[in-house]
């Protein structure tokens, strides 16, 4: 008996041991939706970049402050020539990456010339491919060289993918992750957990957090029963989802100003969507203040006409679209069909909502003849097999500068063109805009790409929505802000 | 062998028979005179009235996209019980013939037969049905032949087993003597005596058939929306089961009394015709 009471005593004790160690290491764990289906990539200009993950492993030379400005991160400051074709920028001093090399100039000019590689197919590409060349003028300062003006250049460097990775490393840098981020990689398994350890030697200092683990949970409810269940700290939330989290105090749920949004692609490349009368007869019909109300509940975004601009972007066009059955049934009979028309539509349950974004818009437009066949694909790997594959999909964006997405989403070939978009008086607006440095020109300008869009883009997007998050309540340091503002070294837990 | 009327009379002299053809006989009437009965617009969405709990405008509330619980309800069940009849139409037929030509032909070709449809059986049918409805797409026409088939794989083994009861019997062998065909001695000799149980088991087979097309729909691979479906509905709502219970729990108390209803009128059919060990056949 004493030798089993012995024995009892001495499990006891390692026991207690053990969760002390596990209460004294801080683990931030968050889900990973697999929508990449396992490709995840740690190359941060990659398609099917694990931005998640990449945001706290790598750094930008500019970052955006709380209000969405351009601030210092590895880039101290930046001047640009009179005419804006040469940025001077001087780097931040002392920081080395993961693998204990130096940062420097020569580091800045691999990244930047790399994303133009026509192999890599990076969307990237489509934003920043004005950078002609980058000059080492010594270490601590680079000179990027533009092929075309552009005055907003620091805006779009401050792009989530837009990360330093070390010189000569693109070959591995998808399975290293070797960045100057707070954390670095530990274990790598986009389909089971990832791992990420914090980087002693980070310089702002120490992160507050010991390791980040990211486990994939494809289903969003499975997601939701997780952070319910105390198995996350972190994770995203659809409204009606607000008041299981609402009266616990073991979370705290933030509701913040975002700007992304849920569209539908019809692909210009594909019949019937090929004619300009048939797409915008697929947007017109709707109400969106009806489908704002009905998806996101009224205050929690702004109704737009197919702009991807969110609506406190300076560059943004004010344009009203009342909702127009009539209008869109005519403009179906001048395309040929009197009768209506029949589609078929491609949606996920891959994020919360992605569904009942196409339930709505199914009803919406059936009042114009539109009759809607729903197919529900696999959430994993959606886009990478149906999104851009498929004649008309749900897509699902987070917010960008409006020169940044006007480029990225519907320029002539960029990599994700979704709706295979193609005019060339359009792109030649953008180059236009780029190049004109007097503010209120350009705003006319980009306001210009938008209402063509209208007119006769394939993308319809009916608002753009508030970001809804849930955090465990001992979680500090995330401020209600878009993922990739959040400063990750400064983000602690600390039990209540 | 008891006529129809008398057999209906003593299943409802059971409770357990009484209260099953009940339910079936409500769930039927509700599917048919669903269209005249209900109050609203099934597919309406009301951003007015989202998520409302039960009230006199909506006995059974508003789901998340303000439409009408109860007359999704109500409609939820009658795709599904089209889907379900007809494929098991299919499975009855095609499983009952193959089973019974097996058992009469025995031998090589029955033993080489047999093993195959192990094989198939020990596929689970939601891989098999998933399998094809991710290469053809999901549509209902494409499901009934797909449900129908994977459904008739357990079929051929009842049919088969009792079809061999009767074989070997002297009725049987004289008509082999007689020189009839082997379908003839399949329809007329073989079919009347195993009718029974074979009936009993069709009816089983529908409320498993009426299930699996539910967890299509669930999965997102059944019923296409806006066409409402109990499946469909469930797995909109199961996230919001602690904040909106009504929108689930209607359609699962549909779905489960009407599988309960079915299971109960069977067993008491197979009581009164004295046919044993239901459900001990292998299912797919």
């Amino acid at each position: 008996m004493i030798r089993f009471l012995i024995a009892a005593a001495l499990i006891l004790a390692a026991f207690t041991i053990t969760v002390t160690d596990a209460a004294a290491e801080k683990v931030f764990r968050r889900a990973n939706d697999l929508s990449y289906g396992g490709k995840e990539s740690l190359d941060p200009i990659s398609a099917n970049r694990f931005y998640e993950v990449n945001d706290m492993l790598y750094s930008r030379l500019v970052r955006q402050d709380d209000n969405g400005e351009p601030a210092p991160e590895l880039a101290t400051a930046w001047t640009s020539n009179a005419t804006a074709t040469e940025w001077t920028i001087t780097l931040q001093s002392g920081v080395t990456f993961h693998d204990g090399s130096a940062f420097d100039a020569a580091d800045v000019k691999y990244t930047l010339e790399r994303i133009k590689d026509p192999a890599l197919e990076s969307p990237l590409a489509s934003v920043l491919d004005f950078i002609d060349r980058v000059d080492v003028v010594d270490p601590a300062t680079a000179r990027i060289m533009l092929s075309k003006p552009h005055a907003g250049l620091p805006l779009l460097l401050m792009d989530y993918r837009a990360r330093m990775i070390p010189e000569g490393s693109g070959a591995n840098i998808s399975k290293t992750g070797i960045g100057t981020g707070p954390f670095k990689i530990e274990s790598y398994d986009p389909e089971g957990q990832t791992v990420l350890a914090a980087n002693d030697a980070y310089w702002e200092g120490r992160p507050k957090l010991d390791k980040v683990v990211f486990t994939a949970i494809p289903d969003s409810e499975a997601r939701n029963q997780a952070m319910l269940a105390g198995q996350l700290n972190y994770n995203t939330l659809t409204l009606d989802q607000i008041s299981q989290y609402k009266d616990n105090s073991a979370f705290s749920v933030q509701n913040y100003p975002a700007g992304g949004w849920f569209g539908l692609v019809f692909r210009t490349d594909t019949a019937p969507f090929t004619d300009a009368r048939v797409r915008k007869a697929m947007r017109i019909p709707v109400d969106r203040t009806e489908m704002l109300k009905l998806m996101v509940g009224e205050g929690n975004g702004v109704t737009g006409c197919d702009q991807p601009v969110k609506a406190n972007d300076p560059f943004r066009a004010p344009l009203e679209c009342p909702p127009d059955a009539e209008g869109a049934k005519k403009l179906l009979a001048e395309a040929g069909y009197p009768n209506g028309i029949d589609i078929e539509v491609h949606t996920a349950d891959l994020e919360p909502g992605m569904v009942q974004f196409a339930e709505v818009y199914q009803q919406q437009v059936a009042k114009a003849g539109i009759r809607v066949k729903l197919t529900l694909a696999p959430s994993d790997g959606y886009w990478d097999d149906v999104w851009m594959k498929v004649p008309a999909a749900i897509t699902s964006w987070s917010a960008r500068p409006a020169d940044q997405i006007l480029n990225e989403a519907y320029r002539t070939g960029s990599a994700w063109n979704e709706s295979y978009y193609s005019n060339p008086a359009y792109d030649q607006i953008l180059d236009k805009a780029r190049a004109t440095l007097d503010f209120t020109a350009a705003r006319a300008l980009y306001q210009d790409a938008q209402r063509i869009l209208f007119e006769e883009g394939g993308t319809f997007i009916p608002y753009q929505q508030n970001g809804l998050r849930v955090l465990t309540a001992d979680v500090q340091g995330v401020k209600p802000l878009d993922e990739d503002y959040i400063r990750w070294h400064l983000v602690d837990l600390i039990p209540k | 062998m008891k006529s129809g009327f008398a057999t209906l009379s003593a299943m409802l002299r059971q409770r357990s028979g009484a209260v099953g053809i009940v339910l079936v006989i409500v769930h039927l009437l509700i599917a048919l005179l669903a269209p005249i009965i209900i109050p609203h617009d099934a597919v309406a969405q009301d951003a007015a009235a989202i998520l409302e709990p039960p009230s006199f405008a909506h006995l059974f509330g508003t789901d998340r996209l303000g439409r009408d619980i109860f007359s999704r309800t109500l409609l939820g069940g009658r795709e599904a019980i089209v889907i379900s009849t007809l494929s098991t139409i299919c499975a009855m037929v095609w499983g009952c013939l193959l089973g019974i030509i097996l058992a009469l032909a025995g031998g090589r070709l029955d033993a080489c037969v047999m093993r195959v449809i192990d094989a198939m059986v020990a596929i689970p049918w939601i891989l098999l049905v998933m399998l094809f409805v991710a290469a053809l797409g999901s549509s209902t026409v494409a499901l009934i032949p797909l449900l129908g088939f994977s459904y008739g794989l357990s079929v051929i083994y009842l049919a088969r087993s009792a079809a061999l009861d009767f074989v070997a019997r002297d009725f049987v062998l004289a008509a082999q003597v007689r020189g009839e065909s082997r379908w003839t001695i399949a329809v007329t000799e073989l079919l009347p005596n195993i009718r029974d149980s074979l009936a009993v088991q069709g009816a089983m087979q529908w409320s498993w058939i009426f299930l699996a097309v539910s967890s299509l729909s669930f999965l997102g691979m059944g019923v296409a929306p806006p066409t409402p479906d109990w499946g469909q509905m469930i797995s909109d709502a199961r996230g919001i089961m602690r904040s909106a219970p009504w929108a689930v729990v209607w359609p699962m108390v549909f779905l489960s009394s009407l599988i309960i209803g079915v299971n109960l009128s069977v067993d008491a059919w197979a009581k009164v015709l004295s046919i044993g060990q239901l459900g001990r056949i292998p299912q797919p």
